[in-house]
């Protein structure tokens, strides 16, 4: 018997839960193609490293953005990869729980669960990504008590309100942090004229990419093509440009968190200013930004410890307790 | 005559008995809600926490430790 599977599908990294083991998987959503044959070359970790630097005949993708699949043949390949790797075969189909963007379309929906089936999943039942997130970050969902959660991932932002397990308020923005890693590509584009690979831009917003000014600001050199002249060329980047290149980004996340502080109940509310609000996800990472968060809503945030980890955990969780949460699931609850 | 009437009243009561004990237990909602919040107890997320937690330093199981696993870009 398989032993059943949380899955993770995020925009930007793929992580898997198995039930009695733990985290098994961590890669990113990346697969490498050959463009003739369509034959699968490489996934995860050894098909994000080839991101920008592939021959003409290779190609490597993204097949989720947005938290949302944009080429449902290719991620059902890829999940059929990432199940194997973790032992899944023909004759071993387990019970898979994979957590979406709360804000994905019912065509969407089906498109996830349509891929994990085909891709040797006995069942597939989808948990929105800030639920299992307030679970991952050891929220004390099961009181009366409001819990507030922002997920920033890659292509979606979403914060919740959570009570007596239940999701209370939701609102979700499909911008993550590839909005940030693009935002700053077009302004080292637009303002510097080169043109840098997504990559790059991302190390770019790790080393001194901030949503507000921080004590430890250093410039960072960056490399990329001149558009005048086709040449090499480096230019040295400060971390006010940075924040002015990914204001637009920050600004729409923040806005989306206060809009969701706006659909509270009053009887919640004030728990957040007692309890805090807390951040998961990668984009969360970014510095400065819990304390522009903090300072534009009031409200206290705080970063959770396992930040990356925090949705399969919660996922992982539901999995373990499978019979006592499946009213948590998606299709269960509308139906 | 006799025996094939028992044989069908036992084979009804086989039926009936049959029937009332496949049938799902159907839980009552006071009953399905407490479960439901009793697995979204501390107590009962302590055994998934223990076991993604990343491992002290030395820990022999560090295979696991997702931390280990993470030079890719970030969620």
């Amino acid at each position: 018997m398989a032993r059943d599977l949380a899955i993770d599908l995020g925009t930007a990294n793929t992580l898997v839960y198995m039930k009695g083991r733990g985290i098994v998987l961590n890669e990113p959503s990346v697969i490498a193609l050959n463009r003739q044959t369509g034959e699968v070359l490489a996934t995860g970790r050894e098909a994000w490293q080839m991101i920008g630097r592939t021959p003409g005949y290779i190609v490597a993708v993204r097949p989720l953005r947005g938290g949302a699949i944009t080429d449902f043949e290719i991620t059902e390949r890829m999940i059929r990869l990432l199940l194997q790797r973790v032992g899944v075969s023909r004759f071993t189909r387990p019970k898979v729980v994979i957590c979406v963007p709360s804000a994905i379309t019912e065509v969407e929906r089906r498109a996830v669960t349509d891929a994990a089936r085909r891709a040797g999943a006995a069942d597939a039942q989808l948990i929105e990504q800030p639920m299992a997130a307030a679970i991952g970050a050891d929220l004390p969902i099961d009181e009366p008590v409001g819990n507030m959660v922002i997920d920033i991932g890659g292509g979606t932002s979403e914060t919740a309100v959570i009570s007596l397990g239940g999701v209370v308020a939701l609102e979700a923005v499909r911008v993550g942090s590839f909005d940030i890693d693009a935002a700053i590509q077009a302004y080292v584009r637009r303002e510097h004229g080169i043109a840098i690979g997504e990559r790059t831009a991302e190390e770019v917003k790790m080393a001194i990419g901030s949503a507000a000014p921080t004590d430890d600001e250093s410039q960072a050199e960056v490399r990329g093509r001149d558009l005048m002249t086709g040449l090499p060329k480096t230019v040295v980047l400060t971390p006010e440009e940075i924040r002015f290149a990914i204001e637009d980004v920050v600004s729409s996340i923040i806005a989306s968190v206060i809009r969701c502080l706006a659909k509270a109940p009053p009887e919640l509310a004030q728990d957040f200013l007692v309890r805090g609000m807390y951040l998961v996800g990668g984009g969360g990472l970014l510095r400065g930004l819990a304390q522009r968060i903090e300072r534009e809503t009031q409200v206290p945030v705080k970063m959770s410890n396992m930040p990356l980890e925090a949705v399969v955990m919660g996922a992982g969780h539901c999995i373990e307790h499978y019979d006592a949460l499946k009213n948590m699931f998606m299709g269960a609850r509308r139906t | 005559m006799i025996w094939v009437l028992i044989v069908i009243a036992a084979v009804a009561i086989v039926g009936v008995w049959f029937a009332i004990t496949r049938r799902p237990h159907q839980e009552s909602g006071v009953e399905s809600f407490r479960r439901h919040i009793d697995a979204l107890s501390p107590e009962a997320r302590r055994e998934v926490m223990d076991r993604v937690r990343p491992p002290q330093e030395g820990d022999a199981n560090r295979k696991h430790n997702p931390k280990d696993n993470t030079e890719g870009p970030e969620h």
